[in-house]
């Protein structure tokens, strides 16, 4: 039979001024599972933990109940005074007199009173089905997995990599760098986009706990929370990186061109190639798609040149597979796709490009030696329109939301304009000009005073030619009128969308996307860098558009995370978690469809003793369970417990009082 | 409606070529108009098979035996006992590969007294939603299916909340708690029915009327959004209890608010309490 | 049988005809730990004064609510109930109030159905900030319920056993 104490406390005058506590230890007395019952001014004091440490042995309880304040405050406090008299700490209850009664029912003494024995009574009868229960240690691989090699990857893997941590960093590309390397300046400093960024890269690359996988992709993930098991499919690059040393002499006599994706497709690259001379690592790939001797069995002149005898056109992919503790999700943004603005003549006048070829055209190392061209002629244009917001903003042709970044770097890019050529003039057509941030409004409003840019507000209405101008016709709503700029290049600041095989990585992974195709963060507000799979956490654009400051923070914050997460050898969980009887579990596998975490999976098990027939059952893993209870209570058979909350636990607080 | 003949032949031919051990079908009880269900394991009594109007069961019940569970098995489905399959093949109960589904277009089934049976009349998916083979010419309309409230529960909802009250507190009264009910309902598979478990305080002990309202509004809430109406349970009850009742309020509640089908009839759809939209009700929350 | 419908009559049109003298209602309230019963210690901390009726029984989640536990609440110890949980959007699962969600209005509704009062069985959400709605969400069920007067339905034989 149980042998419950009950801790009543006075909290100075807090419970003591409004509720009797000295009736209150009579009634609870009165109940015949308890053998002990006294009352203290101050249970959460030393000399009041250490009355509960002497009564538990002086009286062999069985299970403590401690009416005082939340449970919220000082559980944790009492459970150790359990512990330390070397009873296991989850025998506790606390009954909350405080916050449930003595503070909320401060004109009535004897309701108050009343109600604090009801609450005694309850945590008594849910104290006698207490189970002892053990903190669960789950051990963890001290190894990260972080998926994209754009800027955000990059700093989560150096952070990590710095505390000592091993990283696998997989890139889908020939080379780590994402768009940031494509990038000119950057705002809103102006300090050159390579010039900050390929240090870092040369990291990477040079780490010693860092193993570099590019032009490879993540084809599965299995386990949980400190427990992964990663298959990565690295693709074959038909170029054996040991040997190669990047002389350069394939791609200089490789005869096939294709577009330059790196340039935006303004130039040429090679079959084989590296996507630009920065490139981490700077080994070339072959392209099998274009290479003439993959599809055809023709040419071979890679071959012939390669003095190390680096090149192997039998190369297969590879399956690599590494055991990890946790994932960094990275993999960007792409940019979104202007065609359904028709009336802007988008594909149909070469002069129309997109913010990220202008980017390219004024960038030192770009396409066109960083002076702006038009496509359609290669002169130097003089009037340019830059045009926001398309496809952001516009839930009929784009997507509802602000792509958050592209104010920020058109004001960039009329400042480039200017530094590039003098004598041009910008026209900026606006919805609203969005520069929160640090520096960010300064950044804007010195170029309009530096640059004399022509900021118009208002949407576009169309495009067409006249002679070899462009003619945008657009509304200034300032003044309420149609207005006309012709113009020699117009620059479409186009939206920032979810990069395409995010829904596709986030099943394999098991986290959540939203609408648009961007990873869920497990919380908006609180837990913006977690995934709701525990282990799994979110690094820049991939989650929302955002800027490369904004980025790097949220890359570091992973591997703060990470960090956290591997800081000891196994870690600790709650043990209050949710466990299934296999005896009575059917096999519906309906909890598996509600659990928020993906903790519950299936096994099979034999139909009875002796009977080599299998049937299925659920199965939870404790280490990645929550313990919210959704499966318990949609478990029809109750085949499911969650300790500390469970169904004889409940039931006794129902009908005690 | 008469396919005893046809029955009779798919359950020789599925013999013949070896492709069933057991076949689930009906026969004549032997004393009166009824007929029972019956499991099949000789080939030689295929001829007991019959199929008409007064094949009232829900045979998919049968596929929770220890005579059917991992062997294959030959089995007549009519509308509403398709659906109940089709929610036992979602929820991992049976395998598909292990059935040879006769589905009938069915016209509705009559009760002893020869009348049609009410959730037949009302019924609004009379032709077999999973089946290798059909019977008959389709019953259901091309047109979109609209949902037909029971006309027991919209007078019983009228009437004032203590005569309701009065109503049901005497229909639990009724219950002997034999678990007849539990035991005839197909989606009542459960390892381990919560009914029998050892939670005893759940069910204050045995046989009073607390007991039996507390068990029958579990057991109801276990079949919302499962429930097929086929009125095996109201069938199988010795009490005669009006157990529809509970079942279609339930149905009209889930229709109303949650979704605008019915329990199995879409494959793979796993009953309202498993899913969730954020379009749900929200307005009866303060 | 009889004897308790007529009660259930009388005490729905006449509360005070069968509540005893100075009869108090008894409210079970089931919150969740995240945003519901951290509210409610706000209402506490904050000093919000409500009535003394309800008794609350701490779970993880509004999720972790199996609808027994509101039938088995009224067919004992109370005259009504209380679940409360995070907002939508809000639940500290990610998605355990909207699977509670739907359990709950179907349960309401069924409650209702075989002839419990609506107002017996109430749903709120309160955030963990939410301390004075906290006290307005019991000061509203605590009046609802007392209009009803004592619950006593199917509650005899638990009665007769006290
Ligand atoms: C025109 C333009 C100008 C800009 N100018 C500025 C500026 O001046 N200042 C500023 O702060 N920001 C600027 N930005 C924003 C900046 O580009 C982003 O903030 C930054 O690049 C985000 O980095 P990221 O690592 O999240 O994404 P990305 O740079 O997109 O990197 C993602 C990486 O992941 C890889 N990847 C994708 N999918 C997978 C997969 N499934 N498996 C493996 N790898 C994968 C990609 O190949 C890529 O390398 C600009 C953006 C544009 C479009
Ligand atoms: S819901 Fe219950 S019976 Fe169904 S699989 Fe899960 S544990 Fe088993
Ligand atoms: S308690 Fe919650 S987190 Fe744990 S297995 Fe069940 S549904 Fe998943
Ligand atoms: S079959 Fe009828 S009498 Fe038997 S338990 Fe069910 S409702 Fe009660
Ligand atoms: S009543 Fe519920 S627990 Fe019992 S068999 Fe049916 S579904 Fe399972
Ligand atoms: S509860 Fe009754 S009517 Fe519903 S599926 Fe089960 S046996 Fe058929």
């Amino acid at each position: 039979m149980a042998r419950v104490g009950v801790f009543v406390c006075f909290c100075g005058a807090n419970i003591a001024d409004y509720v009797d506590v000295p009736q209150v230890v009579e009634e609870v007395k009165r109940i015949k599972e308890v053998k002990f019952a006294t009352e203290y001014k101050y249970m959460c004091s030393d000399p009041g933990q250490g009355m509960i440490r002497d009564a538990i042995i002086q009286y062999k309880l069985t299970s403590i109940v401690v009416a005082a304040c939340s449970p919220r405050m000082h559980e944790k406090t009492f459970r150790k005074a359990l512990s330390d008299a070397g009873m296991n700490p989850y025998l506790l209850e606390v009954a909350n007199i405080r916050e449930h009664s003595s503070w909320v029912h401060q004109k009535d003494k004897k309701a108050a009173t009343n109600k604090a024995m009801d609450l005694c009574r309850m945590a008594v009868a849910k104290s006698i089905a207490n189970e002892q229960l053990h903190e669960i240690s789950v051990p963890v691989t001290k190894r990260a997995l972080v998926i994209g090699g754009g800027i955000a990857g990059i700093q989560a893997a150096l952070d990590i990599a710095d505390a000592r941590i091993p990283v696998v960093l997989v890139e889908k590309s020939p080379s780590i760098g994402g768009k940031m390397a494509q990038l000119d300046e950057t705002f809103p400093t102006l300090d050159c986009a390579q010039c900050i960024l390929t240090p870092k890269m040369v990291d990477v690359a040079s780490h010693p706990y860092i193993e570099l996988i590019p032009y490879a992709e993540v084809l599965e993930l299995q386990g949980f929370v400190g427990n992964y098991k990663v298959k990565i499919k690295k693709k074959a690059s038909y170029v054996n990186f040991k040997t190669c040393t990047g002389c350069g002499a394939c791609w200089q006599k490789c005869p096939v061109k294709v577009p330059n994706e790196y340039n935006m497709g303004i130039d040429k690259r090679k079959a084989i190639y590296t996507p630009f001379p920065q490139a981490v690592p700077n080994k070339p790939v072959i392209d099998a798609e274009n290479c003439t001797m993959l599809t055809k069995g023709k040419c071979g002149i890679c071959k012939k040149v390669c003095l190390p005898g680096a090149i192997d056109y039998e190369m297969q992919d590879e399956i690599i597979e590494r055991e990890i503790g946790a994932v960094v999700v990275a993999t960007g943004y792409d940019m979104w796709d202007p065609t359904p603005y028709e009336e802007y003549g988008v594909g149909r006048f070469k002069d129309i490009i997109t913010s990220l070829e202008f980017e390219r055209m004024v960038s030192a190392n770009g396409p066109t030696n960083g002076v702006p061209q038009r496509p359609s002629d290669g002169k130097v244009p003089k009037n340019v329109v830059f045009i926001k917001c398309v496809g952001s903003r516009d839930e009929a042709k784009g997507i509802e939301y602000c792509s958050k970044i592209c104010c920020m770097y058109t004001t960039k890019h009329t400042i480039l304009l200017h530094h590039k050529v003098h004598d041009s003039h910008a026209y900026v057509f606006y919805m609203d000009i969005r520069a929160a941030g640090k520096g960010y409004e300064e950044f804007v409003k010195k170029a309009q005073v530096d640059t004399g840019t022509t900021y118009l507000r208002g949407r576009v209405s169309k495009i067409y030619k006249k002679g070899d101008k462009l003619m945008v016709r657009g509304e200034d709503a300032q003044i309420g009128q149609v207005v006309e700029v012709e113009a020699d290049l117009v620059v479409l600041a186009t939206a920032v969308s979810a990069p395409k095989d995010n829904p596709e990585l986030a099943r394999l992974l098991g986290i959540s996307y939203d609408k648009y195709g961007y990873l869920s963060e497990a919380h908006p507000k609180l837990r913006p860098v977690e995934t709701a799979k525990a282990g799994i956490f979110l690094a820049g654009c991939t989650q929302a558009p955002k800027d490369i400051p904004e980025t790097v923070s949220q890359a570091s914050a992973c591997a703060a995370k990470v960090c956290g997460l591997f800081s000891g050898d196994t870690m600790k969980k709650d043990p209050m978690v949710s466990t299934i009887n296999n005896e009575y579990c059917s096999g519906c596998q309906n909890c598996v469809k509600v659990c928020p975490y993906g903790a519950i999976i299936t096994d099979e098990v034999p139909v009875g003793h002796g009977i080599k027939d299998l049937r299925t059952v659920a199965k939870i893993n404790e280490g990645v369970c929550q313990g919210c209870g959704s499966c318990v209570a949609i478990c029809r058979s109750m085949a499911i417990t969650l300790a500390g909350f469970t169904d004889p636990q409940i039931i006794n607080e129902i009908v005690s009082i | 409606m008469n396919y005893t003949k046809q029955i009779q032949d798919i359950a020789a031919k599925l013999f013949a070529e070896g492709k069933i051990d057991v076949f689930v079908g009906y026969r004549m009880n032997g004393f009166d108009e009824n007929q029972v269900p019956v499991l099949i394991t000789d080939p030689q009594d295929v001829s007991k098979l019959v199929f008409t109007d007064k094949s009232v069961f829900n045979l998919v019940n049968y596929l929770k035996t220890d005579h059917t569970r991992r062997k294959r098995v030959g089995i007549v489905v009519k509308g509403c006992d398709s659906r109940s399959l089709n929610l036992m093949l979602t929820e991992s109960q049976v395998k598909r590969e292990n059935l040879y589904v006769v589905g009938i277009c069915c016209e509705g089934v009559v009760d002893d007294a020869g009348e049609k049976m009410q959730n037949c009349t009302d019924c609004m998916v009379p032709d077999a939603v999973v089946s290798d083979e059909m019977l008959g010419t389709a019953v259901s309309g091309s047109g979109t299916l609209t949902y037909k409230k029971n006309a027991d529960i919209v007078a019983l909802a009228e009437k004032p909340l203590t005569e309701r009250a009065a109503y049901f507190e005497e229909v639990f009264e009724n219950c002997i708690r034999c678990n007849a009910c539990r035991h005839s309902c197909p989606l009542c598979y459960c390892a381990k029915c919560c009914i029998d478990q050892e939670t005893a305080t759940l069910y204050n002990g045995a046989n009073t009327t607390s007991a039996a309202f507390h068990a029958l509004m579990t057991w109801s809430l276990h079949l919302a959004g499962r429930c097929v109406d086929c009125r095996n349970c109201e069938k199988a009850c010795p009490s005669h209890l009006p157990l529809h009742l509970l079942h279609k309020q339930n149905e009209s509640v889930i229709y109303e608010n949650f979704q605008e089908h019915l329990a199995g009839v879409i494959p793979e759809d796993r009953g309202a309490f498993y899913k969730y939209s954020l379009k749900d009700p929200d307005d009866f929350i303060m | 049988m009889e004897a308790e419908v007529k009660d259930q009559l009388v005490s729905i049109e006449k509360p005070e005809l069968i509540a005893p003298p100075n009869w108090e209602p008894v409210i079970m309230g089931i919150l969740c730990n995240w945003c519901s019963y951290a509210g409610s210690d706000l209402t506490g901390t904050s000093r919000i004064q409500y009535p003394p009726n309800i008794r609350i029984i701490r779970v993880p989640c509004s999720s972790r609510v199996d609808p027994w536990f509101l039938i088995k609440s009224l067919q004992t110890t109370a005259d009504g109930v209380l679940v409360s949980g995070c907002h939508p959007g809000d639940c500290h699962y990610i998605s355990g109030n909207y699977f509670a969600r739907r359990r709950f209005l179907v349960t309401k509704k069924l409650l209702n159905f075989v002839g419990f009062h609506e107002n017996r069985i109430q749903f709120s959400w309160v955030s963990a900030a939410e301390g004075p709605k906290f006290a307005k969400v019991v000061n509203k069920v605590t009046e609802d319920i007392k209009k009803l007067g004592p619950l006593h339905l199917y509650k005899k034989e638990n009665f007769e056993k006290k």
